[in-house]
């Protein structure tokens, strides 16, 4: 019988075989050759892109190279949102490897927020980790935590060290014994279908009644048309790290295990697909 | 806006730390005070209803002329002067020989401010988006580089705690933020 904990690892070390390729339109000195590399699920682009970067600037000349952004069938791709969920949103249903196409060149402002450094990746990760307190623990636990320990839930992600992380991780994963969970719980729900980037309400983990929330429960209050059948069909595929939960899935033991390293519970609902 | 009325304002508006917390319904109640305010003294802030439910923030645009592109790191507050409330204004309150002296060398910025209600947080929150008028955004560092003496200090200990990218939902656009902590400090 699995272990809750192993779940935890296995979200981890989640990885995505990835190709990438320049753009065609790029000027390159010498051919330039697909890289290939295994993301990981849980990072942000910017943060373990630096190989490929490299390897496609020495085919081109240093005028040339400007803010490196990735693109996949046309989309450009937010470099703070976590791999995973790119990859779950946008090509869950395509045959390995990811293709991503690789841009030095013409950057989208509209679509992209810029990266100018890795401080901005951090920055960007621990706002959305304060958030995520906020809303479990009223911001109490991670306050309390010292600066070194929010510089180590960083590096931890950095570096790619589950224990390093969840030394500190687990803390934000607790909760006072008289309750049965958090306050609420951290979560965003991506439609590719439609106009707003996403959904986040406040939604308690606990019915008045004392009984546990499930995924379902969650789904049917804030995004009810992506889940309700008519016709009895299902219409679309609810994913967490590239897996289908099942909808009676407690929504506080998904926040427990198949959060992001943000805290927050990055939910795709992409069509079902026909294969 | 002037300071002394922007520190008048932000008392009006104010929560000490004690009762930090509060709903959507009062906020929304405090800014139709904030906007009647703003309204007596001609301070153009807005309220807007967000597209597919019933909140709102409010919203307001100001422009600034900056002097010198090429200085824009490396100036320092001094050489940005708050010009004008409005776009309509433009032509009507400023001496046509100023601008025209000062437009080869400078660009205008214009600052689009938003207060909104975080459910996270439960506090307001303000974010906010520097461009140039074709629509480029300013560069964070610009951002940085612009923010008000009395405020430099605390950010240059901590520029990333203190102002930080993220993308607002409603507006979906990309648009600056101020923590919330910082939000509660400032009133």
């Amino acid at each position: 019988m699995t272990d809750d904990k192993d779940v935890l690892r296995d979200v981890w070390f989640g990885r995505i075989p990835t190709c990438f390729t320049l753009y065609q339109d790029e000027i390159t000195e010498r051919e330039a050759e697909p890289y290939y590399l295994l993301l990981p699920r849980v990072s942000y682009l910017t943060l373990v892109t630096d190989k490929v970067k490299k390897h496609f600037q020495k085919a081109m000349r240093q005028e040339d190279v400007s803010e490196i952004w990735f693109e996949y069938e046309g989309t450009p791709l937010k470099w703070h949102y976590p791999i995973g969920l790119l990859f779950d949103l946008l090509a869950s249903s395509s045959a390995l490897p990811w293709n991503i196409t690789v841009h030095f060149k013409s950057f989208p402002e509209k679509d992209l927020l810029h990266c100018p450094s890795k401080d901005a990746v951090e920055a960007h990760f621990m706002s959305c980790m304060k958030e995520a307190d906020a809303l479990k623990h009223k911001s109490q636990v991670i306050n309390e935590m010292q600066k070194k320990d929010h510089k180590q839930l960083w590096m931890g992600l950095q570096n790619d060290r589950f224990d390093q992380f969840w030394a500190i991780n687990r803390k934000l994963m607790e909760y006072p014994p008289e309750e049965n969970g958090f306050r609420y719980i951290p979560f965003r729900i991506y439609q590719t279908t439609t106009e707003r980037p996403f959904i986040q309400k406040l939604f308690r983990p606990v019915a008045a009644d004392g009984q546990l929330h499930t995924l379902g429960d969650l789904l049917k209050e804030v995004c009810p048309s992506a889940v309700t059948a008519e016709d009895g069909e299902k219409k679309n595929q609810v994913m967490i790290h590239g897996i289908e939960p099942m909808l009676e899935t407690p929504l506080q033991w998904l926040s427990e295990h198949l959060s992001y390293p943000d805290n927050f519970l990055h939910i795709s609902i992409v069509p079902q697909s026909t294969d | 806006m002037a300071e002394e009325d922007r520190e008048s304002r932000l008392e009006s508006f104010s929560f000490n730390m004690e009762d930090e917390f509060f709903g959507e319904k009062s906020f929304q109640h405090y800014c139709a005070e904030f906007i009647k305010h703003s309204q007596q003294i001609g301070d153009g802030w807005e309220w807007k209803t967000a597209k597919d439910c019933s909140d709102g923030y409010m919203c307001k645009t100001q422009f600034q002329i900056k002097n010198g592109t090429t200085t824009s790191h490396r100036g320092t507050p001094a050489s940005v002067h708050t010009c004008l409330p409005t776009e309509e204004n433009l032509e009507l309150t400023v001496d046509d020989s100023e601008v025209m002296e000062s437009a080869a060398a400078s660009q205008v910025i214009k600052y689009e401010y938003h207060v909104v209600y975080s459910c996270s947080y439960q506090v307001p929150v303000l974010y906010f988006r520097a461009s140039f008028l074709d629509g480029r955004p300013l560069a964070l560092k610009d951002i940085w580089e612009g923010v008000h003496e009395c405020y430099k200090t605390r950010l240059l200990q901590g520029p990333w705690d203190t102002i930080t990218q993220q993308v607002w939902v409603t507006s979906f656009r990309m648009i600056c933020f101020l923590v919330p902590s910082i939000c509660l400090q400032i009133s």
